[in-house]
Order: structure tokens, then sequence, then C-alpha cells
């Protein structure tokens, strides 16, 4: 069995990322940044209603436009029912984006509007507009129960209920969604900013029935995905047709107005919880009724499969006797897609939410309340290391108890994950010269893969991280999986392990040297002769495990005149077997932590149920996390080598927004059960919001 | 975004020839390009007005400071003098958007930014204020919205400088034809308060060359809440003013921000307040009496919390 040496020089360090520089300087070129000669623009056309028939569409004026060489009608066909707000309908392509701008206004649509609803409450009613015309909006519960609940509820000294609600949020990637493509007779090269450059070659090679042979998908750089960013899209799909048409490259990303409509979101969620105790802070029974939406991707249609509504329950803690009962309710906006750490921040939102209120109520210590009843022995460790380095037990106070109107607050929440590695294969090419290459065909989604591969591939050959060429993001290397589900450091790891385990060995074997590590590589690398030195290796047993827990803590300052909540310090303890990359795994940790907060304060996706339009697509009303809102991070990280390599890019986010809002109850003495929590909630719990004081 | 001329004033009147009847003109162009962008507006011409002499200056006097219409709200932001003699104006302008925004933003454009209301701003959406017949904030997302208008559209004034320099009796010199035109910070506001058009009372080709700030002894103070802590709208601003002998307050001013179309301030809290002890019970008294005749939505009911706490905090700044 293999494994990780046990003198670490870079693995495990904060060593600088390998693409520092060319990230700060700009010579690292996205998706968004590729011009090959001839390059047009691309837009998209999309559907101003809510809902409709749509049973014409002329691009004739669109044509001609000066600028434009080519319109699409999506799919080859005008005829469709629109069930959101912003479904694609046709692109253009033309010499510049003010030439598409003018043609999509020229673009002349015939439709028939239908009614729509927008709005998850309205869609339960009976009479509400259907989605889907041949099923209901609401889909069949997926129920889940063990023990003897109605019972075990009797037996319990401490019952608490809640309604705890989370929006539905947006990726909202800093580089939006798109494809910049060539299309030549030879074979097609499609610039992608992407999770996945084997989904997308599949997708590609398959939307236009062309052979897996002659696409070529790159993403060396990209700027961000955190899910929405797996397949091809119906933006890649009218990338390439416009560029087969226009018999040019075209680059089509989305706008911020597209991004936010159309390429996916986290659901919603509607929780009702009961949860019970024996006296001494055992649970004993807990209930949960859930429903939320997905979008057009919910409901009885898909029965809620494709949604995503459904949340682990109850979450990390033991109950001996649960039911669960979960539905998603269809609604004509944009569909979601998996987003980081899918249906966990909302299952840990409730959850910790109800926990906390468990306390209140037995009057006992939150943190003690979950080391009764959490069975990780690795989150039992994190929640006392945290509460030390936190000061918890200085700094909890009973809820509400802070003197002055602006109040202090501390919360707690915990969270799990998989996390685990898989197939991957690698290539090292070695010099004679003894500049060596490592190739992978993963991609970097922004957490760092390449520093991950160069600090291993430096620490088994003896050689310094700047020494190694990485190369990756180019599906002409050896395949790897798609980055997801926190995946892509201990699939990529265990292959980069082999491939230059076996380097050195041939190395070490043309050469005659029987160490060519370090002072020995110039000499031993010099003797190979002419050609270099080629080896494939793969993802090895042993070098990762999956399986994290997690814990965060949060310190908040509540003014309970304005409502405005700032948050003061975030300390997050993380379990993540052996850490490749330390910076960039604090980076992961800073970064989900500030995602967490997003959710916990500011984002929500608005829509109007007059119109059916998206209010906030723009980063103006859709609010995310600023400088200025930044509270002090401490992260540390609880290591355990001997486990191997596992992910840790999603786990980071789980608990972010349930100890904030733990605080905030903590800080003003009631609970904002609803996510985001704005001044206008806060103040609303205060029973502040009404015009008589 | 549709095709435009484009042409630089070097004087008052070659500014006047070139706006023509469908022109804007270019200062800073923050609210103009997203205008311009998401075609609610549409000019013909843009001037640009940065070179106009005189119109990016800050001009200290002992009776009163002239501020040109092309100052940067970061020069209003930086300027040590200023944020001494009138502390209110100051901190409003630290308060817009980011720094990034402020050192383009001017004073003329702060001043006639239009509204920020997201169905005025929604390119599909065709509301009351956009010459539609519908006001569909009324019914629906009004979080963000008015506690008193004159009309039907409740979307607000989002203007900072606009409050802190109300409650400063500041005046705007408007050029308009030939004309200097003297108008009152009310005044610049008035038309927006009963027509639900309008964003403010400026005409067709009306600049804002200068706003005036009489140095009156008067203290002042600005404070705002966000959603977030920077780079975020007001949900309620509130500027105040007054003169301070012996604890006693006089010439006083309290003018809120993003609860009305109009800079919103009450003759009635004035006059409560002539004359008297500042203190929390007097300042939490001035801020029941302005919310008399506040009217709230459905979403908006707690701007009124935010409305007393600011009022009564920005008064006691006052004190300090």
């Amino acid at each position: 069995m293999p494994s990780w040496p046990e003198k670490r020089t870079y693995i495990g360090s904060h060593a600088t990322r390998v693409d520092a520089p060319a990230k700060v300087t700009g010579a690292a070129k996205y998706a968004s940044d590729m011009q090959p000669d001839g390059c047009l623009i691309g837009m998209i056309l999309r559907s101003k209603w809510a809902k409709a028939k749509i049973t014409k569409i002329n691009l004739d004026k669109a044509r001609k436009v000066p600028g434009i060489k080519v319109a699409v009608l999506r799919d080859g066909t005008a005829e469709r029912t629109v069930r959101y707000y912003g479904e694609e309908l046709a692109a253009v392509a033309g010499d510049s984006k003010q030439a598409c701008m003018d043609a999509l206004s020229l673009i002349e649509v015939e439709a028939t509007e239908l009614p729509f609803v927008v709005n998850v409450e309205e869609a339960r009613e009976e009479s509400a507009p259907k989605v889907w015309d041949d099923a209901p909006n609401v889909s069949k519960p997926r129920v889940k129960e063990q023990g003897q609940v109605d019972k075990a509820f009797g037996d319990c000294t401490a019952v608490v209920e809640g309604f705890f609600t989370t929006p539905v949020q947006i990726h909202q990637p800093l580089e939006t969604h798109g494809n910049t493509i060539s299309w030549k007779d030879d074979g097609v090269t499609c610039w992608a900013s992407t999770q996945g450059i084997s989904s997308v070659r599949e997708g590609l090679a398959g939307n236009l029935q062309l052979p897996q042979s002659k696409v070529r998908v790159i993403s060396e750089f990209m700027g961000g995905g955190f899910g929405s960013k797996l397949g091809f899209g119906v933006e890649g799909g009218l990338a390439a047709v416009l560029s087969r048409e226009a018999k040019a490259p075209v680059r089509l990303m989305l706008t911020r107005f597209d991004e936010s409509l159309a390429v996916g979101n986290r659901p919603s969620t509607y929780q009702k919880i009961k949860l019970g105790a024996s006296a001494d802070g055992k649970l004993l029974a807990y209930e949960l009724e859930n429903y939320g939406t997905a979008g057009i991707g919910a409901g009885g249609a898909t029965e809620g499969g494709s949604g995503g509504v459904e949340i682990p329950a109850p979450y990390i803690y033991h109950v001996p006797n649960t039911r669960a009962r979960q539905y998603s309710v269809a609604v004509d906006a944009g569909s979601s897609r998996a987003f980081r750490a899918p249906s966990h921040p909302p299952a840990s939102f409730g959850m910790e939410s109800i926990m906390d209120e468990l306390a209140v109520k037995l009057n006992m210590d939150p943190v003690e309340l979950r080391l009764k009843n959490d069975p990780s022995e690795v989150r039992q460790r994190e929640f006392q290391l945290g509460a030390e380095r936190f000061g918890w037990k200085q700094k909890y106070k009973k809820p509400g108890s802070s003197t002055g109107p602006i109040k202090t607050g501390v919360g707690c929440a915990g969270a799990q994950w998989g996390g685990g590695g898989r197939g991957t294969k690698a290539e090292a090419v070695v010099n004679p010269d003894g500049s060596i290459e490592v190739r992978c065909g993963t991609q970097d989604l922004g957490t760092g893969t390449k520093t991950v591969i160069a600090v291993i591939a430096a620490d088994l050959l003896g050689l310094k991280p700047e020494q190694i060429t990485v190369r990756i993001g180019d599906t002409q290397y050896p395949p790897s999986g798609g980055s997801g589900g926190s995946t892509t450091a201990a699939s990529v790891s265990p292959a980069i392990y082999d491939v230059c385990t076996k380097a050195l060995e041939e190395v070490q074997k043309q050469s005659g040297i029987a160490d060519a590590r370090g002072a020995n590589w110039a000499a031993a690398c010099k003797k190979l002769g002419v050609n270099p030195v080629v080896v494939q290796g793969e993802w090895q047993k042993g070098l990762s495990s999956s399986g994290v827990g997690g814990v965060q803590f949060a310190e908040v300052e509540v003014d309970t005149d304005t409502g405005f909540v700032k948050v003061k310090k975030i300390t997050c303890v993380q379990d993540g077997g052996l850490i490749v990359s330390k910076l960039t795994a604090e980076s992961q940790a800073n970064g989900g932590i500030i995602m967490g907060m997003g959710y916990a304060l500011y984002e929500e996706r608005v829509m109007d149920k007059q119109t059916g339009v998206m209010l906030n697509p723009n980063f103006e009303t859709y609010k995310l996390p600023g400088l200025a809102d930044m509270p002090e991070f401490d992260v540390v990280f609880l290591e355990m080598p001997e486990r191997g390599v596992i992910g840790i890019g999603e786990p980071v986010t789980i608990p972010t927004a349930a100890a904030i809002a733990n605080a905030v109850a903590n800080a003003i003495g009631v609970r904002v059960s609803s996510l985001p929590i704005t001044p206008q909630k806060v103040l609303a719990a205060l029973g502040k919001d009404k015009l008589s004081a | 975004m549709k095709p435009f001329q484009y042409a630089t004033a070097t004087s008052a009147a070659s500014a006047r020839e070139l706006i023509g009847d469908n022109g804007a003109y270019l200062a800073g162009g923050n609210d103009l390009l997203g205008l311009m962008k998401e075609q609610i507006l549409n000019p013909a011409i843009l001037v640009n007005v940065k070179s106009l002499p005189g119109f990016g200056a800050i001009q200290p006097g002992w009776k009163v400071w002239t501020l040109g219409g092309g100052v940067t709200i970061a020069d209003l932001e930086d300027n040590a003098e200023l944020a001494k003699l009138f502390p209110g104006v100051q901190q409003a302008a630290a308060e817009v958007g980011s720094r990034q925004i402020r050192n383009l933003a001017t004073l003329g454009g702060n001043l006639s930014q239009h509204s920020r209301c997201w169905y005025y701003r929604q390119r599909d959406v065709l509301c009351l204020k956009k010459g539609g017949d519908t006001c569909y904030a009324r019914h629906g997302e009004n979080k963000y919205h008015s506690l008193f208008t004159g009309n039907t559209c409740i979307s607000p004034l989002v203007s900072n400088l606009a409050v802190a320099l109300a409650a400063l009796s500041a005046t705007a010199i408007i050029q308009r034809g030939t004309q200097q035109l003297p108008v009152s910070i009310p005044e610049l506001y008035a038309k927006a308060w009963d027509n639900p058009t309008a964003h403010n009372s400026l005409q067709p080709g009306d600049l804002i060359s200068q706003v005036d700030i009489p140095v009156q002894g008067r203290r002042s103070a600005y404070l705002q809440v966000s959603e977030k802590a920077a780079f975020d709208w007001a949900l309620v601003s509130c500027a105040a003013a007054g003169r301070i002998e012996a604890g006693k307050i006089s010439h006083a001013s309290v003018v809120l921000g993003a609860v009305s179309p109009i800079p919103y301030e009450s003759a009635a809290v004035h006059r409560f307040l002539e004359g008297k002890t500042l203190d929390e019970e007097t300042a939490g008294k001035a801020a029941d009496l302005i919310l008399e005749g506040a009217h709230a939505q459905a979403h908006n009911g707690y701007k009124v919390a935010i409305v007393r706490a600011l009022v009564r905090r920005t008064l006691m700044q006052l004190t300090a």
C-alpha cells in the first residue's frame, strides 16, 4: 500500500500558489479572455415572459444589423412554451457587443402569455397555475421514519418547535458562464469556463453529433463555479451553433443579468421542525416537514428528483425516533443546480437553530447539548477545541442579556461532508535537462489544484514547486473527473503521487543513480540521452479517504434600534486528513465562511409575483458580502495525515449561516428564523416594524 | 444603448447650446451610464461638462461656501476644512457607493440621480415612474420604499447629499437657459412629491452649476443605516443641523432620506426643537413627531424603527 512521505517540505506548507504571478499580472487567460483570430461576440435573446407559448420568432431584422454575422433559434425552432423569465429563445453573433444588443432588440417574438406562478406559497395552492401541464406543482412527499416518533415526544421533558426558511441563493461566480468556441472542419476547440472539461466535451459532441475525438475542451483558468458549471449548458450549445454557422470563432459569455436567471441556484427551504429531549438533554424525538422550490426543476414533474429540495435530517445529531416529510414545489423560475454542499447549509440552519431553542428551554449551554448528542468523535473534539479558541465559556451569556441597544451574542454549528477521491490519470514528462511537466486532465476551479500538484511532485522528487510545470485543464491530457463534491484534491493527489513515484523509478533505472532526488536530479536526468522519460500513473487506494466534520463559532453585534448585524468573529475548526496546501486550504475556508455570511445576512433571489420577473438580477440589489463586512477569521485545521487527502471546499461553508443565526438569537433574545437576517427581519422579530411604538 | 453624439462644453454658454432638446450632461456618468444601458434614457448627445470653469472647485468663504456641480464626492469626503465646518456633508459624502464610485461621481450627479426602485430599473417592467400606469411596488416588493409621498409612486429619493444639504439650508444654482436660478433643496425636489414620473424639479437642459452652503455657525451630522456595512444604499438616512448654545438648540433642522421622494422634513419638528435642551428625551420626541403622517407599506414598516433611531442619534451627535 502506498503512503505519503513522512518528511514533507512543501506538502502541508504555506507555499505560494504556483499561478499567483499569472493571476495578479493578468497573464492567466480565462475563457472570457480568449481572442482567436476573427472572433465574434455572441449574445442570447431571453424570454420577457414568466410563462408564454412562443409561436414565431422573426430573425430577419436582427440579421440585417451592421456587424451581425448570424442569428439562430434555440434548438432550431421558435415553437416552445417558456416557463420562466429569462429562458433562452435565440442567439446572435456579430463583431461587437453593441451590434448584438441592437440585433436582440430587433428580434420579433410572437407569444401568447400564460398564467404563471413564482411564489412558493401561492404555487402550493390548488387553484395556482400549473408550471407543468401534466403534473402537479407539489411533488409527492418523501417520507423517512424510524422509531416511534409520537410515543417518544410523549416521553420528552422539553419539546420545542420552529419554522425556518431559507431563500433561493444564486451562485454568482465572478466569471459568468460561457465559452469561446472555434468550429473548424478538422475539429472544434472550446475554451470553457467549467468545472468539468470532460463533461463539456461529452455535452458538446453529443449536442452537435460530432465524434468526441474532434472536440477539444480547454479550461486552464476559470473564475468560479460553485457547482453551477458542471455541464455544457444551453449557452454552450448556442455558442457552438453560432460558430458553426458563422464559420468563425464565437465568444459567448453571459451577462450578469443572464447569470442571475438561468444557470442555477440553491433551492429554498421552508422547514417546520419539532424536537424533543429528556431533562438531561438527550435527544429523543424529531419531526420535520420541509418544502421548497428548485424552480421549474421541481414539483410533480420531476418528483423533486432534480430539485434537490430534500435536506438531510436531523442532520448531524443522533435522534432515535425521527420522521421527515419533504416535498418540492415547482414555480416559474430558473432551475436549481448543485451549489457548494448541496442541501447541507439549509439543513444545518434548521437543525442548529432548533438545537439552540432546545438548549434555552433546558437551560443548558448549547455546546454541552451538542456534545451530548453528536455521534461523531471528531466533531466532539472540534466543538471542544473551537470553544476553547473562541473563548466560548467567557462569551456565552443568557440570550438577550447584554445591556444597551447594541447587543452581542455567540453561536455555534456543525457540518458533515463526504469529499472522497476517485479515478484520475496523470502523465509525467521528464526531460534530459531536468525539467519536468506533470499533466492531468482535471481543472482548477480556483481552489488551487495546480499548486496541489506542484507541491506533491516537488516533495516526491526533492525539487521546488516552481521547478514543476503543471499542465491541466485540457482534454488532451489524461482524464480526471469533474470538480464537484469536494473531490478534486482527493482524486488528483494520489494520481500525482503515483506518476511521480514511477517517473523517479524510471529516471533512477535509466540513469543508474540509486537516489535521483533533489541534488542528484539534474545529474540523473543528464544521463537520459535525447528522449524524455514519459510515464503514466493513476489514482491509488490508500492515499485519500472521505468523510469530514467541521464546526464554526460566530460572534455578532446586533443594533436593536436599527436591526443591523455585524459579524465580529468566526472561528472555524475543520478536519481534513492530510492538508496538501495549507495556504489554499485556508483560502477555501475563508471563502466558505464569506459565502456562508452572504447566505446568513444578504443574499436572496427576489421574484415579483405580479410580473414574474426577477427584481435583483445584479450586484446592486442581489447583495454579496463586501470587505467592510468581514469579521476576524480564525481558521484551524484538525490534521489527520494518516487518513490521506480529503476535500474540504464544501464543509467550510455549511455551518456559517447557522452559527451566525444562533449568535443573533443569543444577542437579541428572540430568533430570526428566516435567512437572510436583514435589518427588516431583526426589527420585525423585536416587534419594532410597526408604526405605533 | 442607442448611438449618441458626444461633445465637450468649455463654457456655460456652449453647454447650453450643445445640449439641445434631447441631450444629457456628462460629468461622473455613474447614473447616466446605467440609465442608458437599460434604455431608460436615450440621449441624442452627451455634453461633457467636466471642464466648465469653476465646475469642479470647492470655494470656501466667510459667508458662504460654494461647491461646484462637478466637485467629486471624493473631494467632498476628503476636504478637511469642509469636514470641520459642515461635518454632515462630509459624512454623507463618505457613505456614497464605494471609493471608486466616489472618485468619479459628482455632487450634481448625486443630486439629480434617478430613482433606484427595482421596478423602475427592471428592463422589462413598465412602471408608473417610467410612464406606465401601475406602481408595482405598492402591491409588490416594497421593503426599500417610501413612508411619505404625495403621489402613487412610492420610490424614494436616494441622494445622500440632498439630505445633508437640505439640513444646512443650502441653495442650488440652476443654469436654465441664460438664467442662473437659485433654488432651495426642497424646491429642487418639490415636483417629485406629487408627480410620479419626476425624480426632481429639474427641466430638460437644466444644469446644477453649483451649490451654496451658508456659513451659519450650525453644527451638523449625517447617519445612515444600510443592509451592508459599506457600498450599499441607505435604508434610511438622516441629517440634522442646529446651533447649540448652553445645551439648547436653535435653527434646528432634521431631514430624512430614502423614506420619501423628497428630502423629508417637518416644520413641526423644527418648531418643537427650537430653544429646547437637546437631550435623549427631546430627540426621541422629535423622532415621534417626524413620523406623524407616515404610511407604511406591507414590507417597509421596519423603516419606522430606523427613523426613530437615526433622528435620535443624529440629533445627539450635535451635542458631542
